[in-house]
């Protein structure tokens, strides 16, 4: 079974700092890592790779710090260590701008060259955009069915249960491979690299392939967001509500409040 | 003159900064209370690879030098002194003493295993008659016939109750003292003779086995001599020495948390309307302690190069161990002058913090042999002889 993890390399938000006040975030430390959900994801491909042998490849896109641009590469390194077989790194200016579209188009060109994908799996949502969409996107771009938010797997002869969150409970789906899952955060235990590996694969440069657009067939047009961000504004300030005295006082407040929205009038 | 970490190096940081935040921090301040060494997390810190950092990877280890041996010291001794003490004593002296004169014969049997985690080290040199006078050790090893028997006892011995290899220095000809008169020896716990005779019960480090042995008839096969016979003085020095730099690492490690404790305190409590943050007499407290930080990062990270290049490092060794093990006590008192009586509660980690950094100043060679030894480099390269 071949297993392509989507890892996506994101600036620390713990080294950021809000300020209402001048409408600002500030960054105090740039750290970058691997997408919490992502990690989530890959130790899912792991497990598999443990159990059923699985062949697991992984597919890295996110910046640098200005700097050390040449360690752009260290998440794709990082998964690697975990114990990924493969590690591919989207080294491209134009992938740092892309939104949800462009970044489907690539993965499913990422997908095509290496053939014989059974499997895609990735975070259900990014910590930095929080669209949730990389998924369901990808998966329809592929033609595949897509399970978003899985918490669990069992491939299954030639398909794959999976469980997800369900409202209050869980609900079992079975889907048929290839298909597309994006995987809840955490619903597992990340590993840690192995130390020794983690040394060899840091210290050999030719251990991640980078991958750029051009080798993909891509061109500039494919590569053009759709959305364009216009600026950006805080949510409005919380404004105090009322306190009631009494449960009489609360009652009366909601009728009050509810009212102009109930379509059978008063009473 | 390039500052950077190599990318491994920083990888390995990142590395031990994680498992030291998910598994050492949770149970630090239960080990210390219940008096436990932390089994598990040696466990899985073994099955990391992190038993093994500095150690060619022929010999089973991680391959990553003094410089990653000290980022592994400096990461762990930022959240649990206990738990960089063990680590510290298996890797740095137990098995790095094997490391530095052992044969091939007994770096293939004894360092492997013990750079892979499955087994763990110790170093018996101290005697309740020889503390910083370590020459003046009684414990005695006989040769008879194709072995060798010892006779004595060590005390305040790290991983000494668990450990399975452990490195003891005995006296083979009393005549000879220092020179010529003292060997090193590779001994196995589980031969007849060797015996673990208690604990120490200590003010800080609770979370470390501090033991007492005593060896009775034990036999030790002459193969298991570790350097050559009557030089095992020069042999145990090696590895104190180079003890001394990743000890230093790890006092970094603990400013480095007192430090960030501090922080978090002037952010966080306010008195006299704004938080303390804003006062001068805090501000200077943290600056004070971040300058010292500063400095001793970059002797601690320079000497790890001038072991790692092959360049003599003795006295800047002397000087990590002995300028960073002051730095973290000031650290340490500072910050519990920043938290005032909460830091003097036992519901804070602070008084932990305080009571583990105090050992620093005095195990690995006290501070005051350290200003020996440093003195006495400086007045050898003048032309002059000095003596303890």
């Amino acid at each position: 079974m071949r297993i392509l993890v989507a890892i996506k390399r994101i600036l620390d938000p713990s080294g950021m700092v809000v300020n209402r006040r001048r409408e600002r975030i500030f960054i105090n430390r740039e750290e970058y890592f691997i997408n919490p959900a992502d990690r989530h994801a890959l130790e899912m491909a792991l497990q598999l790779k443990d159990r059923e042998g699985a062949e697991v490849i992984v597919v890295s896109r996110g910046p640098a710090r200005p700097g050390a641009e040449a360690q752009s590469d260290a998440s794709a390194r990082w998964a690697l260590a975990m114990g990924a077989d493969r590690a591919i790194h989207l080294q491209d200016e134009a992938l740092l701008q892309a939104d949800g579209t462009v970044v489907a188009r690539v993965l499913a060109a990422v997908v095509e060259r290496l053939g014989a994908v059974d499997l895609v799996l990735m975070g259900r949502q990014a910590l930095d955009g929080m669209t949730g969409e990389e998924g369901p996107r990808l998966a329809e771009v592929l033609g595949w069915p897509s399970v978003v938010g899985a918490v669990a797997l069992e491939p299954v002869n030639g398909s794959l249960r999976v469980v997800i969150r369900s409202g209050e409970g869980f609900q079992g789906l079975e889907v048929p491979l290839p298909a597309l899952v994006t995987v809840d955060r955490e619903v597992n235990k990340p590993r840690y690299p192995q130390g020794r590996r983690l040394i060899n694969v840091y210290r050999d440069p030719e251990a991640v392939e980078h991958w750029t657009a051009e080798m993909l067939g891509l061109e500039v047009g494919q590569l053009t967001p759709l959305v364009q961000s216009r600026g950006r504004a805080f949510p409005a300030p919380r404004t105090l509500g009322s306190r009631a005295e009494s449960v009489e006082e609360l009652a009366q407040a909601l009728a009050r409040y509810i009212s102009p929205f109930n379509p059978l009038g008063n009473g | 003159m390039d500052f950077t970490l190599s990318p491994e190096h920083e990888a390995l940081r990142r590395l031990v900064r994680e498992f030291a935040e998910n598994e050492v921090r949770p149970v630090a301040k239960a080990i210390d209370r219940e008096h436990r060494v932390p089994m598990e997390n040696l466990k899985k810190a073994a099955k990391l690879g992190l038993l093994g950092v500095p150690f060619p990877q022929e010999y089973g280890g991680m391959g990553a030098g003094e410089t990653g041996y000290c980022i592994l010291m400096e990461e762990l001794g930022r959240v649990c002194t206990s738990t960089a003490t063990c680590i510290g004593a298996h890797i740095g002296i137990g098995a790095m003493s094997i490391y530095l004169d052992g044969t091939e014969e007994q770096k293939r049997k004894y360092l492997t295993p013990l750079a892979q985690g499955e087994k763990i080290a110790a170093f018996a040199l101290t005697e309740p008659g020889a503390g910083s006078d370590a020459a003046a050790i009684r414990t005695r090893a006989v040769r008879e016939g194709d072995s060798y028997i010892l006779d004595g006892m060590k005390h305040f011995i790290t991983n000494g109750g668990f450990a399975d290899i452990v490195t003891v220095l005995a006296v083979t000809n009393p005549a000879l003292g220092a020179r010529g008169g003292i060997t090193a020896f590779i001994v196995e716990t589980h031969w007849e003779g060797f015996k673990v005779a208690g604990a120490a019960n200590k003010m800080g480090i609770r979370g470390t086995d501090t033991a007492e042995l005593v060896f009775e008839d034990l036999r030790v096969p002459e193969e298991n001599v570790l350097g050559r016979v009557g030089e095992g003085f020069a042999t145990f020095m090696k590895a104190l020495d180079l003890g001394r730099l990743t000890l230093g690492a790890a006092c970094l490690g603990g400013a480095q948390a007192a430090l960030e404790a501090s922080i978090a305190w002037a952010k966080a409590r306010t008195a006299f309307g704004r938080p303390l943050a804003h006062m001068q007499t805090i501000q200077w407290m943290i600056a004070d302690m971040a300058t010292e930080i500063e400095a001793l990062r970059s002797l601690v990270y320079r000497t790890a190069w001038l072991v790692d290049t092959g360049r003599p490092f003795s006295r800047e060794a002397a000087m990590c161990k002995l300028y960073g093990s002051e730095v973290a006590s000031r650290a340490i008192d500072r910050t519990l002058q920043i938290y005032g009586a909460l830091g003097y509660s036992r519901e804070a980690e602070i008084e932990r913090m305080f009571r583990d950094a105090r050992i620093a100043e005095i195990f690995e060679g006290t501070n005051e042999i350290q200003r020996f030894v440093i003195a006495a480099q400086i007045f050898r390269e003048a032309g002059v002889r000095i003596r303890p």
